[in-house]
């Protein structure tokens, strides 16, 4: 009696073993990433294989973000994260130590870096102080704004995703492949949507379209913060209108979760047009994926800029 | 016939003559050979031997550390943060007060608080956090030192040290996170001051259960005693105060959400081995956000006292009508209720109302508490700069009524990351 009850009892613990075993393999990978641009490239890598969720709202500006318990779940039961590095997300290591994970503490390994192999702008010359603003040690770290930018990521996902699922190489190969070619056809596509807008200047409302008007050659280098982090103020309108008209600067862009005023008020001014751009995936109707981010963006600018 | 011979002997002569010049010259070019293809030689000597040299460095190198990880693409070499995070947050604040006798600290300007925030990972499983907080009595006192220690079994995260506990929602705050410039009247009358900061250890869990709710459990034990001013336990820290709080969160969409907590703390009021003090803790928070720059918050928190201590009412001195305050049936309770609305991305207004019990202050009114009304108007110059002015009007169980206006300042520098409640 006593040796069934053992014998059933094994088998018992092997089928459920088996069975868990078979539910991990099936189970997709619960990645984690801070904002929705880099949680879509990794959808179009992982596709079905993954399972993905971002911190950061797009409605919402990625400085200030404050993690919730719902976020800190997430973490808690993710396989891995993706995160911007530098210095742009100061939230995620709190989120992290929230979560109890060491293993995605920055430089783990189930952590991602993005910011590994991409080319940085405005990396400071000089030592820094606050007196200069919300400036970034590393230099700019809005990079998901080039779509350049985006190949690199995918690389550095691909390369992730490999290591934490090897049985799946292949597969997420092919796909980081279509994804390269599409995003190689898209940019050509864009380039020439707005090959009229090199060479032309806009005024942003912070340092974070940089990288794609470096990507359309399009000059930006005057913001409507007079420092970075330091909302507008009436002496440095004064001097922004001032400078529109003397450089004949007909634009100004505004991401939807800062003030537009400023923006209205220099424009009825200046004659400039004030129009809004993206500044992730999802943040504006037809930007639910990075294709249609980056088609919004750089369709506004170049209509705008005609 | 003799010129015959002569010329044959001068040709014997000639040719031995012409052959060794020829011999000579051509030893001499097979030297210049030689030599060029021995000077090639040393050429190839040292370049291999450079070659040799730089192979060795490689796998020396290769023998010292692990290599780099190919990096296929541009990287270009980036400053490092320090290992330790420092940081400072200064609290100014400028109180004008009503009564007509200075108690300290009324009517001035003065610096309350100067925190030095330290914190780095210990290793890769632990992290040390500290917070040193200078006043203006020149005194400088250990705020928080404690330990976490994240991924151990069970997915614990446990805390060591010295550090606020996590009990209801303004417990677990310092000053620079609050919405008013001082403690709600429940905090400072049960807890202390500016709250509590006890040495002891906890141990928190994210409950995993089928629920749309997240819930998180935190157990912890503390040295006993309150913060300064506090009522609510002894001063015996050999008899340690118990809590648990478990945390339930709820995103009721994209932007509203909800939480509720409830909290309980047990303790002693005295020397004895009997946890005489039972503080039952609720707490509700709901924050709307209108836009990314605009946000209602409504949030409530509730304590309820369980006094087993004997009680009993004595007027102080006799014929004085001045009462020690008790309460019969062993129960108290306190709380505030907290409206503010961000209606500016750098503009915030809102409003407290507080009313307390009190636990044995001399009361001309044994059943009145304190209540209190706060109102209060913040600017939000940068990301580390913002200024608070606040209007509180006090109905004491004195008796008495008291006016406040404070103005503070709160300035942070370095590396200042609030932890996340």
């Amino acid at each position: 009696m006593f040796n069934k009850l053992k014998r059933l009892s094994l088998l018992m613990v092997f089928f459920i073993s088996a069975a868990r075993l078979l539910y991990a393999a099936a189970a997709p990978l619960k990645v984690v990433a801070t904002q929705t641009l880099y949680a879509d490239i990794v959808r179009q890598i992982g596709k079905e294989k993954v399972e993905v969720k971002s911190v950061a709202s797009p409605k919402f500006n990625v400085h200030f973000i404050q993690p919730k318990p719902s976020d800190v779940r997430n973490v808690a039961h993710a396989d891995l994260v993706v995160y911007t590095g530098l210095d742009l997300e100061e939230w995620w290591g709190p989120l992290v130590e929230a979560a109890g994970r060491p293993e995605f503490f920055p430089g783990r390994e189930k952590s991602v870096d993005l910011s590994r192999g991409i080319r940085l702008l405005k990396v400071p010359d000089h030592p820094l102080s606050r007196a200069e603003g919300d400036i970034h040690l590393f230099g700019n770290p809005h990079y998901v704004m080039n779509p350049e930018n985006a190949k690199i990521m995918a690389e550095t996902i691909l390369e992730k995703l490999k290591e934490v699922d090897l049985p799946n190489t292949s597969y997420y190969e092919e796909n980081e492949r279509a994804f390269i070619s599409r995003l190689d056809a898209k940019m050509a596509q864009w380039k020439e949507l707005c090959s009229h807008c090199a060479g032309q200047e806009i005024v942003a409302y912070h340092d974070e379209v940089v990288y794609l008007a470096d990507f359309l050659g399009i000059k930006n280098e005057q913001f409507l913060e007079p420092k970075p982090g330091i909302p507008p103020t009436p002496k440095h309108m004064e001097f922004l209108e001032k400078y529109l008209k003397e450089n004949n600067v007909h634009v100004i862009t505004t991401p939807t979760y800062f003030p537009k005023s400023s923006a209205d008020v220099l424009a009825a001014k200046t004659g400039a047009k004030a129009v809004t751009l993206a500044m992730n995936v999802g943040e504006l109707p037809g930007t639910e994926d990075i294709f249609g981010f980056f088609d919004y963006d750089v369709k506004t600018l170049s209509e705008v800029l005609k | 016939m003799r010129i015959r011979i002569i010329l044959i002997l001068c040709v014997c002569c000639l040719i031995p003559a012409t052959a060794k010049a020829d011999e000579i010259a051509s030893l001499a070019s097979q030297v210049r050979e030689l030599t060029q293809l021995v000077k090639d030689l040393k050429l190839t000597v040292d370049q291999q031997q450079r070659e040799i040299t730089g192979l060795k460095q490689i796998n020396e190198l290769k023998s010292q550390a692990p290599a780099a990880p190919a990096v296929p693409i541009y990287q270009q070499p980036r400053p490092n943060k320090p290992f330790l995070e420092v940081g400072a947050v200064a609290d100014v604040a400028l109180k004008l007060d009503s009564p007509k006798v200075d108690q300290g600290g009324a009517d001035r300007v003065s610096v309350r608080e100067l925190e030095l925030v330290l914190g780095s990972n210990v290793d890769p499983y632990s992290r040390l956090d500290a917070t040193v907080a200078f006043n203006e009595q020149n005194t400088a006192e250990l705020e928080e030192a404690y330990l976490t220690r994240f991924g151990l079994p069970l997915d614990l995260t446990v805390r060591i040290g010295r550090f606020k506990p996590r009990i209801g929602k303004d417990l677990a705050l310092h000053r620079d996170s609050l919405d008013t410039v001082d403690e709600p009247l429940v905090i400072q009358r049960y807890f202390g001051e500016e709250g509590v900061n006890k040495s002891g250890v906890d141990v928190t869990k994210l409950i995993d259960i089928p629920s749309l709710m997240v819930h998180q459990l935190t157990v912890g034990v503390l040295e006993g005693g309150t913060g300064e001013g506090g009522t609510a336990f002894g001063s015996t820290k050999r008899r340690p105060t118990l809590y648990t709080h478990l945390k339930n969160y709820l995103d009721i969409t994209d932007m509203t959400n909800l939480e509720i907590g409830v909290s309980d703390a047990i303790g002693s009021r005295d020397e004895d081995v009997t946890f005489e003090v039972n503080i039952l803790g609720l707490d509700v928070t709901l924050i709307h956000y209108l836009n990314p720059n605009q946000s209602i918050k409504l949030q409530s928190e509730v304590f309820y006292q369980n006094r087993t201590e004997s009680f009993t009412i004595s007027e102080i001195p006799e014929g004085s009508g001045r009462f020690f305050k008790n309460d019969l049936d062993g129960t108290l309770w306190g709380g505030y209720e907290l409206f503010d609305f961000r209606f500016n991305s750098q503009w915030a207004l809102g409003f407290r109302f507080d009313d307390v019990e009190l636990v044995d202050n001399p009361v001309t009114n044994p059943n009145k508490g304190d209540i209190g009304y706060s109102g209060y108007l913040t600017f939000y110059q940068s990301e580390f700069a913002r200024w608070r002015v606040q209007f509180s009007h006090f109905d004491l169980a004195t008796g008495k009524d008291d006016n406040q206006v404070l103005i503070q300042g709160t300035f942070a520098i370095g590396d200042h990351k609030h932890k996340l409640q």
